[in-house]
């Protein structure tokens, strides 16, 4: 008598168990992208250069120094920051300094972005510099895009490799 | 010069036989000290000592013989005898017997002490002869 | 926190009334909640066994083959694959609920934080290994718990370059990937199942098995969810555009969308956080620490039936170090022993008609003794009057005593009702301090100290050593499990039981008149 009371408990109980895991399995559907928008990211490692330039070191100097760290030229390690600026249509999209990595600033900077934008025909333009100077780019980059929605058009850069290209 | 002499020497119930060995150290140990208590026991409910303390007496007996026959199953457990069942049961019940004549001692708090020691010896050398023995047969091979 | 605790405990106790009375308390599955985790990890391992054997990694060939199974092979293998992914999902569901009992009903304390601690790091794995498991399949959901997943490790300040770039253009992924992907999904269950192994260790007699019932109960669940629900894929991968819309597994995955609003190094301190204070929690107050079981050598023969009791393998059997005939003694390890006095209720010396020498047991705890318990029993007894006259045992962890004494019945208390020696109820029926004994404790199944309950109802049933005695009239024993929450049913339990006593005593006078009148008349 019980065990058909307990048979039929777990009938009731397991049902809705069941749902539970049947429903949250894959719903409710989740949105973290406009779907109507498409999604352009700059995504690149760069290492800039460094802050100063090298100089040698004076004789008075060496021989201030303990022979073992007598060197010839004197190189600071610390790089500049990167600074990113991304145009699309004449529209600034991006204007953004990156910090070089690790403890002594010497290392890269990662840049990782991600911008949704209106599908469609642009012009993109990059602009990039990572030397000391005061104005103006060291590297550049323009293409012209027609961007469906969804598309994920990313921009990379190599500096061995000419600089900017995009996929 | 007899008659001192058979009131003096108080005549054990149950006497050791070396029958009553198993083979097994602590075992046997046991077995020993536990005829001495019952003989004990016995002597005290003869010379009519206080009946309160044959009762406790009895009392320590029955924990002292639980706890024997414990140690008793799990060596014969360990030892995978065949015959394990059927001694336990007998243990079970002799426990059982124990606390029967613990029980009416209680209530009648008079004792037969020729019934009481003839249960005992009954039981107890019975026990041994046999159940004990076949252990001990067994632990031969 | 405290109150936080009692709300949960409670709460806990009311839904598992409910389940006691549809599932009854053997199939109880909230009494079950690790072994159904262990059932559903099997399952786990099992189906994911039979997918490994189809699964083919490479980057396309990965969701054909998951393709291939689900449709094609809809019967098995696809069958299989919706197993895999239902029994996971519950066996999170086990995960949680279990971790927050086991903290509602204080099963971390002492001893016990061994397998409160174990548990934590299984978060993780759990965790881990799902995810792995959905980005195994390449699709968009897998795309966007990639490019997420390792978001989240570039925030973390060592990684240089950046993981995330590698799943945002085609070229940089191969099949190696997958191979990697296998790996880790095998690697990280196969890592489980040892901290599963270690969470179990300290307990003797560990429930890992579901009552057979209760197994095929929700076996056939599964089943039957998997074929009216398939586990199916999302659209394949496609790293040129952005999945924007995913259908998530929100057992696993609950974490992921939090991501797009806080960042990643946010999320990791919290969980890191998290993670510290679950692991402080076995110290958190009140955490008085009673003293552990202590050995008597001297009343210690090393018949080692306390060992075979002791729940948390807090005894171990070792030569003898006194000297004595006899060959072991019994040594509790204070770093598992937990006080519950399981151990002493084993113990045969521990027996109330010992008067004559000290009544001091082979083994007892210093602050619960034996021979106090046998002085609380004649003090509880001692006030009772009439034909029903009720002494209760109960446990510490369940009844109030003060609710109890009201009703004009003796009651003394314990850890845990294990620690009550058979005999006692011998000692009281057979010198009539009471005309009935009374057991009460946790509830049924859910012994708080694991095997109380359990080892009693066995030693009653003359199943385990130490029997109770054949002698002992059983009519004159009562027992309710009642836990915190069942005083009413308690109390029903009580007075009925009182009333069959009052029967069986008329009965007994009636009986003992007759045998007088048919002796006298023999003697006419």
């Amino acid at each position: 008598m019980f065990k058909l009371r307990y048979i039929l408990g777990q009938i009731i109980a397991f049902i809705p168990f069941a749902m539970g895991i049947g429903y949250f399995s894959d719903s409710p559907s989740y949105t973290y992208h406009d779907p109507e928008k498409a999604l352009i990211m700059v995504s690149f490692s760069h290492a800039s250069e460094h802050k100063d330039e090298c100089r040698r070191f004076s004789q008075e100097e060496l021989s201030a120094m303990a022979p073992n760290m007598r060197r010839p030229m004197d190189c600071s390690r610390e790089r500049v920051p990167v600074y990113i600026e991304l145009m699309m249509d004449g529209q600034n999209l991006l204007s953004q300094s990156y910090n070089p990595t690790g403890l002594a600033k010497d290392g890269a900077a990662s840049i990782y972005e991600s911008i949704p934008v209106e599908p469609g025909q642009h012009e993109i333009s990059v602009k990039l510099r990572d030397s000391s100077r005061e104005s103006g780019f060291d590297y550049e980059g323009n293409v012209s895009i027609n961007l469906d929605a969804k598309e994920l058009f990313v921009i990379d850069f190599r500096k061995d490799h000419n600089g900017f290209n995009f996929q | 010069m007899v008659l001192i002499f058979n009131e003096m020497s108080a005549m054990n119930l149950i006497e050791w036989r070396d029958e009553f060995k198993i083979g097994i150290d602590e075992v046997d140990f046991e077995h020993q000290e536990l005829i001495e208590l019952i003989n004990e026991i016995y002597d005290e409910a003869k010379t009519e000592g206080s009946i309160l303390a044959v009762s406790d007496s009895l009392g320590d007996i029955f924990g002292k013989i639980s706890a024997h026959f414990a140690l008793e199953e799990k060596e014969m457990r360990e030892l995978n005898y065949d015959q394990y069942e059927v001694h336990k049961e007998d243990h079970e019940q002799l426990l059982d017997s124990i606390r029967d004549i613990m029980d009416e001692y209680e209530e009648e708090n008079n004792l037969d002490e020729e019934d009481f020691g003839n249960r005992l010896k009954d039981w107890f050398v019975n026990h041994f002869s046999t159940k004990d023995a076949r252990l001990h047969k067994f632990l031969q091979h | 926190m405290l109150a936080l605790k009692l709300l949960l405990r409670t709460g806990f106790e009311y839904v598992e009334d409910c389940f006691d009375i549809i599932f009854g308390a053997k199939w109880n599955p909230f009494y079950q909640l690790g072994a159904l985790g262990w059932f559903y990890y099997w399952i786990v391992v099992v189906s994911g066994l039979y997918l490994y054997i189809f699964f083919d990694t490479g980057v396309t060939q990965a969701y054909e083959s998951l393709e291939y199974l689900t449709h094609e092979q809809w019967y098995a293998g696809g069958i299989m694959r919706s197993l895999h992914r239902y029994a996971s999902d519950a066996l999170v569901v086990m995960i949680v609920v279990h971790l927050l009992r086991e903290f509602a009903m204080d099963r971390f304390r002492s001893a016990r934080w061994f397998a409160w601690i174990t548990g934590v790091p299984m978060l993780w794995l759990v965790f881990a290994a799902g995810i792995s498991g959905y980005w195994m399949v390449w699709d968009q959901l897998a795309q966007y718990i990639a490019i997420t997943t390792a978001e989240l490790f570039d925030s973390l300040p060592f990684f240089g370059e950046s993981i995330a770039r590698n799943f945002l253009m085609d070229s940089k992924l191969s099949g190696r990937f997958f191979t990697l992907m296998v790996f880790i999904h095998i690697a990280v269950p196969l890592f489980m199942l040892f901290m599963m192994w270690i969470h179990i260790l300290r307990h003797a007699s560990p429930k890992v098995n579901p009552p057979k019932e209760l197994a095929i109960g929700t076996f056939s669940m599964l089943l039957i969810l998997s074929f009216v629900k398939p586990a199916l894929s999302q659209a394949p991968a496609d790293l040129k555009i952005i999945p924007a819309t995913v259908n998530l597994d929100w057992f696993y995955l609950p974490v992921y969308p939090i991501l797009n609003d806080v960042s990643g190094i946010t999320v990791w301190i919290t969980l890191i956080l998290a993670t510290i204070f679950l692991m402080f929690i076995p110290w958190m107050p009140p955490g008085k620490k009673t003293p552990v079981a202590e050995v008597h050598l001297d009343n210690c023969n090393g018949c080692s039936r306390c060992a075979a009791d002791c729940p948390f393998s807090a005894i171990s059997m070792e030569p003898r170090t006194d000297g004595s005939n006899y060959k072991l003694e019994a040594v509790v390890d204070a770093d598992h022993c937990v006080s519950c006095g399981i151990c002493v209720g084993a113990c045969p010396t521990a027996t109330p008609f010992r008067t004559k020498s000290n009544l001091s047991p082979g083994i007892e705890l210093p602050e619960d003794k034996i021979a106090e318990l046998r002085e609380k029993t004649i003090a509880a007894s001692e006030k009772l009057t009439g034909d029903d006259r009720v002494l209760v045992y109960g446990c510490g962890k369940s009844l109030n005593p003060a609710e109890i004494t009201n009703e004009e019945v003796g009651v003394v208390t314990m850890p845990c009702i294990g620690m009550l020696p058979p005999s006692f109820i011998d000692f009281v029926l057979s010198k009539k301090l009471a005309d009935g004994v009374f057991l009460t404790g946790c509830r049924d199944g859910d012994c708080s100290y694991r095997l109380g309950i359990k080892w009693t109802d066995a030693r009653l049933a003359s199943e385990r050593d130490p029997h109770i005695r054949k002698r002992v009239n059983q009519d004159r024993i009562g027992k309710y499990w009642a836990g915190l929450t069942r005083s009413k049913q308690f109390f029903n339990e009580l007075t009925a039981f009182r009333q069959r006593l009052k029967k069986l005593s008329l009965l007994e006078t009636e009986t003992a008149a007759e045998s007088k009148q048919s002796s006298e008349k023999v003697d006419v």
